[in-house]
């Protein structure tokens, strides 16, 4: 007996759905959602307890990026509230009310292992370096959605507000001069060598060298960006709880991973929404023939077109 | 009037009509002796032309003067509300359209065309004012080119799928009663006309399915959207099952919104309500609710974070308004059901989609929390655009149903318009414009009388 | 002795204490702590030594339209050594404010030193040239100024144009610049001239590019305006001794007042610090600390840069093109976003449009029903509506 096309889509539809479910969480596609790390991930190294708060990083950033300093305060000085399209990195302070000690921290892009942006980007204009794991802005491909704005733990990538060409602003660990066997500029102009610059596995064993050369001088002994979100290029050592200078404790696991495995899974290879898709298709054909076959008696009764 | 307007055959969980006088909605009947210019239309025109200025406005000057978005809270109204909420309350295509052709629910085939332009007109105004809200439009054009699509984000899903919708299944599903009215119009027409509905016929299965595999997909996206941000939404909202409560918050919305306005609208232009077919849009709606109140509120008791809903915070505040809201929105739904009062089926209707927004609007921007002292309101030309963009879909939403055959009536209907246009707009009649009545069906109607 | 002796051996000569000598070259140092290969990291021994080694070199001089300032900057030294030793050091070998001949004699003078050092000397030139009248405005010994700098600067090893009028046309070219007073290089273009504007500069200045050219051979760096970098590179305000007053937000704003009282900062008075490339904020005249304008409680008025001093007016403010940061911090989180009165309004009126019109139409739907109802059972609709014209057969 010579198959319907009916037939043949119902068992194509039924024989797809084993092959889709073992596509989504089948061995191997649980396995290709380990992330590829960096080969020789690039990193800065913030001794909050070594700053003291001269500010030289905030103008050789702007200097080394070809930015107008934001003297949106004063129209006088170099005076940024928080990062924003002119201010790649900041130096904020933080001063208890009771006298218990303070501290500064410079903030910038973390460049962590598995960003919130790049996950969130929709066409990949925030992509991570496979060498450096820099994360880059790429304006050719970027929509301005501003999802990066809201997918990022640390609120770290910044909107241009003003104007109609409007980018996305954030570190990038100086790539331009890096190519050139430059420095960042943060790490070329600090007096007291608080912010550093290097491979990430040399200063993190250099953060390690200090915690245990100064035993209870740094918060829980440990250095913020090892495991947190998953792992981070920018590495924090701290007197203070690293809360207090606005380094959210976000556990070891990075957002993305946590969050959107599922996403990732129900999606992948497109599988489930095909099989979806033809089982929609199966009874929707169903139910027109039936439809069809109301719609024909009811326009000889009445003598009126029918409407689909 | 003939009885058997329905197949004799029984349908799924419903017992054979009753042969009494009560209305039917048995086909899409247009809106007559109502002219388009009223100055309610006048009004809404009025706001769409203030809002497409203040939008070159905005795309002169950049997002930052005009709106009150900021750098912790990058989304404001257009994306949160205009898209996240209002697609969600129209998007009836999806939801009336899964019942009624995929679960097979007859009984709501009348209110399609309804569902289907409410849709149409709030995913259009939606995708619009998404285009005036992004900051580089001009590299949409990925879109279409996949090799840069990043598949895990739920915002190319949204982009890509929405986009995709749209144009178009969403909008080959709305071409019938354009089709229609065509062929009603010039007798020349007919043959092209109706080998394009032919073609439509053919592959009708194909764009329908397809219609509610991806409104389910992005509707559900929307939700993923804010699994990123993680900490910063609060804990009455983020959920792993955060795609899945939005996609079942919009069913019921979107069901408020097909049937409520069709009950407004039937109401403003003294058209008879089916029962029968609210009834049931009224008794789905209600325990889509019901299941949606447990799933949710399951979710927060095994998560352990129901208790913060007691404690004195706005959030425990916005928590349990919507959830009194769509709680007794569904009841009214349940209640209208006994007592035939429409006004509580109406007032059920508004209480529960209003909840269902203020759900879908929370975690975007009520529960989200990216730090201490930042705080986000729209400015007056963000809210003034947002309403004008929305006016523009209500102003075509009148338009189209006075042009074309939406609103669901009776047959008996149909020929009351008919005869309405032939003797009361004879001058229209000779041009032919709105030939209603000069083809078969008349005729037909006139060998009856004789 | 030979006739032409080094440094060293001149000094000797004259009984100058070699501590003397090296207190000279560590004031040396103090001017050009980078950008002197004479002095750049190296002990103010290995200083000495090089100097001492130098024959002296031979400085001619020639004053046009000046005011005889920046020779005065040259002896004006609190201790009188230095200022011998300056004279000790360069073979000043015509100084018409300086030397005892006058009239004949002084031509006389002039036409040896330039025979006997011909391609060695370095002319210092003094003033401004004016162009106009054929440059008869000034004559020397009957001859316009243009013509006596064109021939001398010709046998000139080097021509460093000391002050701001020798630089650029200074005092004499402010409007409406009768004289057409210009700088030395818009004359002279054949030679190496070195511009050291500054009314008057610092002597070191003078005293550094002399003995870097005779020393090592070769001048200073340069900036686009011939100013050797070591000197005009910064601008005042990035050395300025009140730059935390500045970082501070405290200013002086007239003279007199607590501020000015307190020397804080004069920038709000119309310093012209941050435009103005010179490197007095560092040295200070007369070997006194705050021996300068802005240490005397007075703005700088800009003298080295000819777009500044006669351009700009004395109070006027400048723009700050390099801004720095302040000495205070953002905290740790700042306030963003705000509501305006407006939009609640708007938000407010909106809902209750909608609420409102949702109460009105709900309240309306019972008698509607009855009214779609009787139009269903009229069903007579044809004959309703064709009261006015007669039916046609279709």
């Amino acid at each position: 007996m010579a198959i319907t096309r009916r037939e043949l889509i119902t068992n194509i539809g039924k024989a797809g759905v084993p092959v889709a479910v073992a596509m989504t969480v089948g061995p191997q596609a649980l396995q290709a959602e380990e992330l590829s790390a960096p080969t020789e991930p690039l990193s800065l190294l913030y001794d909050a307890t070594l700053c003291i708060g001269c500010k030289a990083c905030e103008s050789a950033c702007s200097a080394a990026n070809n930015t107008e300093p934001d003297t949106s305060g004063d129209g006088l000085h170099q005076a940024p509230a928080d990062l924003n399209v002119f201010t790649r990195n900041i130096i904020k302070l933080y001063k208890p009310e009771d006298g218990s000690p303070s501290s500064f921290v410079k903030r910038q892009c973390m460049q962590c292992f598995d960003p919130g942006c790049v996950a969130g980007c929709p066409f990949e204009a925030l992509y991570k370096d496979k060498d450096d794991g820099i994360v880059h802005w790429d304006g050719g491909k970027c929509i301005g959605c501003r999802y990066c704005t809201i997918s990022c733990p640390y609120s770290v990538p910044r909107f241009q507000w003003l104007g109609f060409n409007p980018v996305i602003t954030k570190c990038e660990l100086c790539s331009h001069r890096l190519a050139k066997g430059l420095k960042p500029g943060c790490t070329s102009v600090c007096p007291t060598s608080a912010v550093i610059f290097g491979k990430r596995s040399a200063l993190l064993l250099e953060a390690k060298r200090r915690i245990k050369s100064n035993p209870g001088h740094y918060y829980q002994d440990r250095v913020y960006g090892e495991t947190e979100n998953g792992g981070t290029q920018a590495l924090y050592l701290s007197r203070v709880p690293f809360e207090k200078l606005g380094l959210p404790e976000i556990g070891p696991t990075s957002g993305p991973s946590s969050t959107l495995r599922w996403q990732k899974r129900i999606y992948s290879y497109f599988a489930l929404p095909a099989v979806l898709y033809v089982g929609l298709v199966t009874v929707i054909r169903k139910n027109l023939k039936g439809h069809e076959q109301e719609a024909h008696e009811q326009e000889k009764e009445t003598g009126l077109r029918a409407q689909l | 009037m003939s009885t058997a307007t329905l197949s004799n055959r029984p349908f799924a969980g419903t017992k054979p009509p009753a042969t009494d006088n009560k209305p039917r909605w048995e086909r899409a009947v247009p809106v007559y002796g109502v002219t388009v210019i009223t100055p309610f239309f006048l009004a809404l025109v009025g706001l769409a032309i203030l809002s497409l200025f203040l939008t070159v406005y905005r795309e002169v000057v950049g997002l930052g003067p005009a709106s009150g978005m900021n750098d912790k809270f990058g989304w404001g109204i257009w994306k949160t509300f205009n898209v996240v909420v209002l697609t969600a309350w129209g998007s009836g295509a999806f939801a009336v359209g899964v019942v009624a052709w995929a679960f097979g629910r007859k009984r709501l085939f009348p209110l399609m065309r309804m569902a289907l332009l409410t849709s149409m007109l709030a995913y259009a105004c939606g995708l619009c004012l998404l285009g005036v809200d992004v900051g580089r439009p001009w590299n949409f054009y990925w879109v279409v080119l996949p090799w840069h699509w990043n598949l895990h984000s739920p915002m190319a899903e949204i982009a890509i799928c929405m986009s995709v919708y749209a144009s178009i299944p969403l909008f080959l599903e709305n071409i019938p009663p354009i089709l229609e009215r065509l062929w009603h119009v010039n007798v020349k027409w007919q043959p092209a006309v109706e080998r394009i509905e032919h073609a439509l016929h053919a592959f009708f299965p194909i764009i329908v399915a397809a219609a509610y595999l991806l409104p389910a997909m992005h509707q559900s996206s929307l939700g993923a959207l804010m699994l990123l941000a993680g900490q910063r939404v609060h804990p009455l909202w983020q959920t792993p099952f955060l795609p899945l409560l939005y996609v079942g918050a919009a069913t019921f919305m979107s069901f408020a919104c097909v049937a409520g306005t069709t009950m407004l609208c039937c109401l403003v232009w003294k058209r008879a309500m089916d029962m029968e077919v609210l009834d049931e849009a009224a008794r789905i709606s209600a325990w889509t609710i019901f299941g949606w109140l447990a799933i949710r509120n399951l979710d927060l008791l095994f998560r352990g974070s129901l208790f913060t809903a007691f404690h004195f915070t706005s959030y425990a505040g916005i928590f349990w308004t919507e959830t009194i809201l769509i709680a007794y929105g569904g009841w009214m739904l349940l209640q209208s059901l006994k007592t035939h009062k429409r006004q509580t089926m109406f007032v059920g209707y508004a209480l529960s989609s209003l909840g269902g927004m203020l759900y879908r609007f929370s975690p975007t921007t009520l529960a989200y929390m990216p730090g201490p002292h930042a705080m986000y309101f729209p400015s007056t030309i963000e809210i003034l655009i947002a309403l004008g963009f929305a006016s523009i879909g209500i102003a075509i939403f009148l338009i189209a149903v006075k042009l074309l055959a939406i609103l669901p009536a009776s047959n008996q209907e149909w020929r009351n318009m008919a005869a309405y246009y032939k003797f009361r707009k004879p001058a229209i009649s000779r041009n032919k414009y709105l030939g209603f009545f000069d083809h078969n069906e008349l005729s037909l109607s006139d060998k009856k009388s004789h | 002795m030979s006739k032409h002796p080094t440094i060293e051996e001149h000094l000797e000569a004259l009984g100058v204490s070699r501590r003397s000598f090296i207190q000279l070259c560590s004031v040396l140092m103090a001017t050009a702590p980078a950008g002197l290969a004479l002095t750049h990291k190296k002990s103010v021994f290995e200083i000495a030594a090089a100097i001492g080694k130098t024959k002296r070199p031979s400085v001619i001089w020639l004053h046009f339209q000046d005011c005889t300032g920046c020779t005065e900057t040259l002896l004006r030294t609190s201790a009188p050594d230095v200022a011998h030793l300056i004279l000790d050091v360069i073979s000043l070998d015509y100084h018409e404010t300086l030397m005892a001949a006058s009239g004949a004699q002084a031509e006389a003078a002039l036409q040896t030193a330039i025979a006997q050092n011909e391609g060695k000397f370095v002319l210092v030139v003094e003033g401004s040239i004016p162009m106009k009248e054929d440059g008869n405005y000034m004559q020397l010994g009957s001859k316009p100024a243009v013509q006596v700098l064109r021939e001398v600067a010709a046998k000139s090893a080097a021509v460093i144009a000391i002050g701001s009028c020798a630089s650029w046309g200074g005092v004499p070219s402010a409007d409406p610049n009768p004289t057409g007073a210009v700088g030395v290089d818009s004359i002279i273009t054949d030679k190496p001239v070195i511009n050291l504007p500054g009314c008057p500069p610092n002597p070191y200045n003078l005293l550094g590019v002399v003995l870097e050219y005779v020393t090592m051979g070769k001048l200073p760096a340069l900036d686009e305006a011939g100013r050797p970098k070591f000197a005009y590179e910064r601008v005042i305000h990035e050395n300025c001794p009140r730059r935390a007053h500045f970082d501070a937000g405290r200013f002086a704003l007239a003279f007199g007042d607590e501020g000015h009282r307190k020397g804080w900062c004069l920038y709000k008075m119309g310093c012209k610090g941050p435009v103005t490339h010179a490197a007095c904020s560092t040295r200070h005249f007369n070997e006194i600390a705050d021996c300068w304008p802005i240490g005397a409680g007075i703005p700088c008025v800009g003298c080295t840069e000819k777009d500044v001093v006669w351009k700009l007016g004395t109070f006027e403010t400048v723009p700050i093109h390099l801004a720095t940061p302040p000495d205070t911090y953002p905290p740790i989180y700042s306030s963003v976003g705000g509501v305006t009165v407006a939009a609640t309004a708007l938000v407010g009126a909106v809902a209750g449009v909608l609420g409102g019109a949702t109460y009105v139409y709900s309240q309306r739907f019972e008698s509607s029903q009855e009214a779609g109802e009787e139009r269903i059972e009229a069903g007579q609709a044809e004959k309703q509506f064709d009261k006015k014209s007669d039916r046609k057969e279709v």
